[in-house]
């Protein structure tokens, strides 16, 4: 049996949500998402079922800034049945899990393997993946992590990119996390107990009474109940983590321990709205309201260099754009002479920033950083070498992350479905897969990965280039060669338009070939396509402002299929091609409404069906995880999230003693 | 018969004009020459990219027609409709084969393409062309491909059009401006003067690169044409201020003067007496300027922020090399050709000095 470790908490906030990429190839959602579109819109105005909810509950208009009213306790106690749901320690869970798979092969033999076969890959993971027997972790190891792109902020509820999300999710502390199959749970290493009401409008949570600040000063229910003031306050420039929260009407702190979370709506999603950092009431309490962007004032400014930690690390030093020292936390483990959670596996973890994926892989490959996402083209052909086998290996698992054509139906282009499948089928998949994606990706059939429990169960049959299929729908189409000039044209309101337009993309090398191969497959049928790639800012700002025909990118997946609704719903804010679907927007209120797994899976389901026939998007690829780990590292689980972005996640990652 | 013959002898010979002056002391120098002889052959390879290098014939008999289908690579405007409509889809070998027996074709010297990957078999015989890193030069693709599987000689012929473009668009542009702008504020002086200096001051300070990098950012159809747009407008301050220090010098020259006696407007002066002169001090940095027009382009399509892909540009070759270092051909190649292009220009640009200065004329004797 194996000594309960300490977790390191995967905050919701950045975690929970989609997040647009750009990139065809930094294997890393390193670019923020896009900052205040909240992942969960309030359900569409339309909806009949969710507008009679509203109505019953006048109290639910109060706008989240005016201060909510909550009822006593006593009240609450009397009045709501209370379900437990889970609080788990995850790295336990995660240990008991692998217990049960015997490993492929020892360590020593993981070790001399070159990832080159699925079989060796199997092996690296199944034997290097493993959590430390006791003693056999080198408590005092430093880990030496890379970072493509510096952090904006060193404030929890600032998060907005996965880089933010890396450092701060060992910082800061949070009461929810969710495990590799995206089950949600109360971390048990801050919470006592999680309670949700039988009819799921209320969630108490318990917190812990040994938990300290970095500050030395306790970590209370009124920091949680504080920290959602901040974060619901419209000055505050929340990016992210926003994200649901206006799905709450309140959270109120009763005691120094308990904290009780009132929802508008009797969600099955409700459990990622309350998944927020927390801040420290005491330190911020005086100072926000004078400075609500966190970060301007002198104070705040101090605080951004040493901010008051509640997680197992705290910031030592930072050195902009080059590095972030961390350091295990005496006060997370150890209160007063008590050791009441377990010590994490690293002392310090040291995060140094590297944007060019040339100039990290050669600090890997020189030992100075101990793990990096790699390129399809790296993973090839660069990491196959003994320069590269000396010091590292690597390792792959699928991702849910996925990368599309998105067509604007407003577009006069777009608008026909025909087209759109057209385009599907004219474009040069296997070249793509094969060329470009190294032969590394899997082709993508729809908005749920395949293995995912909301996918379809019917199979899919992936778009194949077929030029002939695709001149005969544009013809249905009726978009016809008639002025002679080589390009096919169609008469809109009386006007010939002839078939040219732009497909934005990204700067990233990989996102312009790609777009550069719908370019050529399309010229050949008698549709001209510019390629424009376009600054990542620019980019996201012609996709909220809807301004483009066609657009490359990707999504990586939320916690919950909910949380696409505002991808695919009718004039949802991250909906840039403007999609319609009637069925598509029911079917997305019954699937938040519906509480059985089972029968949520059926609602998404049909929706993954209902938009492969529409192909809204072009669906490319799903982009998989390629990592490249220091042979001196263990412990590498994969999730549909990659390795580090779930719990335990980089938690449960250990250097064995020397 | 022997007077008139000695009348020719004795009969002064005229005076060789400044220009062919300047170019028979040009011609003894060896290393100018062989530079602008290098520039020359760059010419001829841009102007006749696409019959050296294409998918597409040079010219080609088809349903009884003839037809240019390479005129296509110059614009795309050009390519016959009558192969899209017989559903060619780019590929011509095969299909003109296919669907007129009686056609005949005269095709490129070597079958590749600059803008995508030659595919198995398109060209009887020919395999496909390798891709990731596997495309190092051989008898099919003479000097490599790039990952995506685009042959690099193709790039390479077609980029010098791109190259040459650039430079001499963009200061053709700046020298129209910069001669026109410094003439007047040279010979009229005073106020013209003191408003053409202080914006040729203000246009000196304008940060080309990024100009152009924002530029990028907000024109729905960034092409290579407004990038040298960009480039004329910015490049021309210097060749203006020369032009103005030449005018202020000849203006009160005694030929000038005696123009000025006799009649003549200053239109007059400035076009017939003064310009001719004065040209000759400008034709050095104008041809320094194109040389590092074409740099300033190469270093932007190595940032990616080049002309709009699919391009054929040499900077773009070498960005591509940036991801693996070990395909030597993506560097060697284009750096080579950047390399030697910008010293053929800037050899050209000192041997017109050494040519026309007078000074350095004297300093020779």
């Amino acid at each position: 049996m194996q000594a309960p470790r300490s977790t390191l908490l995967r905050l919701g906030c950045s975690a929970g949500m989609a997040l647009w990429l750009a990139s065809g190839c930094s294997p890393k959602p390193a670019e923020p998402p896009l900052k205040p579109e909240p992942v969960l819109t309030p359900p569409a105005a339309q909806a009949t079922d969710a507008a009679a909810a509203e109505s019953t509950e006048p109290a639910v208009e109060d706008p989240p800034s005016t201060p909510f009213e909550p009822p006593p306790l006593e009240l609450l106690e009397r009045d709501a049945k209370w379900i437990d749901r889970p609080v788990r320690d995850a790295l336990a869970d995660l240990a008991a899990e692998l217990a049960k798979e015997p490993p492929l092969a020892t360590s020593a033999e993981a070790l001399a393997l070159e990832n080159d076969s699925a079989e060796a890959n199997a092996a690296i993971l199944s034997a290097l993946g493993r959590l430390p027997a006791g003693g056999e972790a080198d408590e005092s190891a430093r880990c030496n992590r890379h970072l493509a792109v510096d952090l904006n902020s060193t404030n929890p509820i600032l998060i907005s990119s996965a880089a933010e999300s890396d450092v701060l999710g060992l910082t800061s502390f949070g009461l929810f996390s969710f495990d590799r199959r995206m089950e949600p749970f109360a971390a048990a290493e801050t919470v006592s107990s999680w309670q949700t009401s039988v009819d799921s409008m209320l969630d108490k949570v318990v917190i812990r009474d040994d938990l300290r600040w970095s500050d030395g000063r306790p970590i209370t229910a009124h920091d949680v109940a504080f920290s959602y003031r901040v974060i619901m306050d419209e000055r505050v420039p929340v990016p992210a983590v926003r994200s649901g929260t206006d799905q709450l009407r309140g959270v109120h702190a009763y005691d120094d321990r308990t904290v009780v979370f009132f929802h508008r709506e009797p969600f099955a999603t409700n459990v990622w709205n309350i998944n927020f950092p927390v801040i420290p009431r005491h330190v911020y309490e005086n100072t926000w309201e004078d400075d609500p962007t966190l970060k301007d004032s002198p104070e705040h400014v101090e605080l951004e260099a040493r901010p008051v930690c509640g997680g197992p690390y705290e910031i030592v030093t930072r050195i902009r754009g080059q590095e972030i020292m961390l350091r295990a936390r005496e006060g997370w483990h150890t209160v007063g002479d008590k050791q009441v959670r377990d010590k994490p596996f690293f002392h310090e973890i040291r995060f140094r920033i590297l944007e060019d994926p040339n100039t990290a892989l050669l600090a890997l490959k020189k030992g100075e950083i101990d793990e990096m996402a790699l390129t399809p083209e790296q993973w090839t052909t660069q990491t196959t070498g003994g320069d590269y086998y000396a010091k590292n290996t690597k390792a792959t698992a699928p991702e849910w992350v996925s990368f599309h054509f998105a067509w604007n139906t407003k577009s006069p282009f777009f608008t026909d479905r025909r087209v759109r499948r057209a385009m599907s089928h004219a474009f040069d998949h296997e070249r793509m897969l094969e060329t470009i994606c190294h032969g590394l990706y899997t082709p993508c059939t729809g908005v749920f990965h395949p293995t995912a429990w909301m996918a379809t169960k019917k199979p899919l049959e992936a778009y194949r280039q077929d030029l002939d299929r695709a001149e005969a729908l544009l013809d249905e189409a009726g978009w016809i060669d008639r002025d002679n000039d080589g390009l096919r044209d169609r008469e809109i309101d009386g006007r010939s338009v002839p078939f040219e337009f732009t497909v934005v993309c990204s700067q990233q090398p990989m996102a312009q070939d790609i777009c550069t191969l719908l370019q050529q497959s399309l010229d050949r049928i008698g549709v001209r396509v510019n390629v424009k790639p376009t600054e990542f800012t620019v980019l996201q700002q012609l996709l909220l402002e809807k301004r483009f025909d066609a657009a490359f990118g990707g999504w990586g997946t939320g916690t919950d299929p909910d949380t696409s609704e505002n991808i695919w719903a009718t004039g949802a804010g991250r909906n840039f091609g403007s999609y319609s679907n009637p069925e598509v927007d029911r079917l997305f209120v019954e699937g938040r409404t519906e509480v059985d797994r089972a029968q949520r899976a059926e609602k998404y389901a049909r929706i993954h069906e209902l938009l492969w026939e529409d192909q809204p998007y072009t669906w490319l690829y799903w982009r998989n995880s390629f990592y490249g780990f220091s042979k001196e590292l263990r412990g590498y689980v994969f999730s549909p999230r990659g390795p580090f972005h779930y719990s335990p996640g980089f938690g449960s990652l250990w250097k064995p003693v020397p | 018969m022997n007077e008139a013959m000695a009348d020719t002898d004795r009969r002064p010979t005229p005076a060789r004009g400044f220009w062919a002056e300047a170019w028979a002391r040009y011609r003894r120098m060896p290393l100018a020459m062989a530079a602008l002889v290098f520039v020359g052959c760059l010419g001829l390879v841009a102007l006749l990219a696409p019959a050296i290098v294409g998918t597409k014939p040079v010219v080609c008999r088809y349903k009884g027609q003839i037809y240019f289908p390479c005129l296509a690579y110059y614009s795309r405007d050009l390519e016959p409709v009558i192969f899209s409509r017989d559903k060619f889809r780019g590929e011509y070998p095969k299909n003109l084969a296919a669907k007129d027996p009686e056609s005949w074709a005269v095709w490129p010297l070597v079958f590749q393409d600059p803008y995508r990957a030659v595919r198995a078999d398109e060209w009887p015989g020919r395999p496909a062309n390798p891709a990731r890193d596997q495309g190092r030069p051989s008898r099919w693709n003479l000097m490599g491909t790039n990952q995506n599987g685009v042959d690099v000689f193709a790039k390479m012929v077609h980029g010098t059009l791109v190259a040459l473009l650039v430079g001499f668009v963009s200061m053709g542009i700046a020298a129209t401006i910069g001669v026109t702008v410094g003439a007047l504020a040279g010979y009229f002086g005073g106020w013209v003067d003191v408003i053409v200096s202080r914006i040729t001051e203000v246009v000196m300070c304008i940060p080309t690169l990024v100009l152009i990098l924002a530029l990028l950012a907000i024109v729905e159809k960034p092409t290579i044409w407004k990038m040298m747009t960009v480039l004329g407008l910015t490049g021309w301050p210097g060749i203006s201020r020369l032009m103005r220090a030449e005018f202020l010098r000849l203006k009160s020259a005694e030929f000038v003067t005696a123009a000025r006696a006799v009649g003549a407007g200053p239109g007059r002066i400035i076009l017939r007496h003064v310009l001719p002169n004065a040209l000759a001090p400008v034709m050095v940095p104008i041809t320094f300027g194109i040389a590092a027009a074409i740099l300033t382009e190469s270093g932007l399509s190595f940032l990616g922020f080049g002309q709009p892909p699919p391009s054929a540009s040499w900077g773009s070759l070498l960005n591509d090399a940036r991801s693996n270092l070990r395909m030597w051909w993506l560097v060697f190649f284009p750096g080579t050709a950047i390399f030697l292009t910008v010293l053929a220009f800037n050899l050209v640009g000192e041997g017109l000095q050494k040519a026309t200065d007078p000074r350095l004329r004297e300093a020779r004797k």
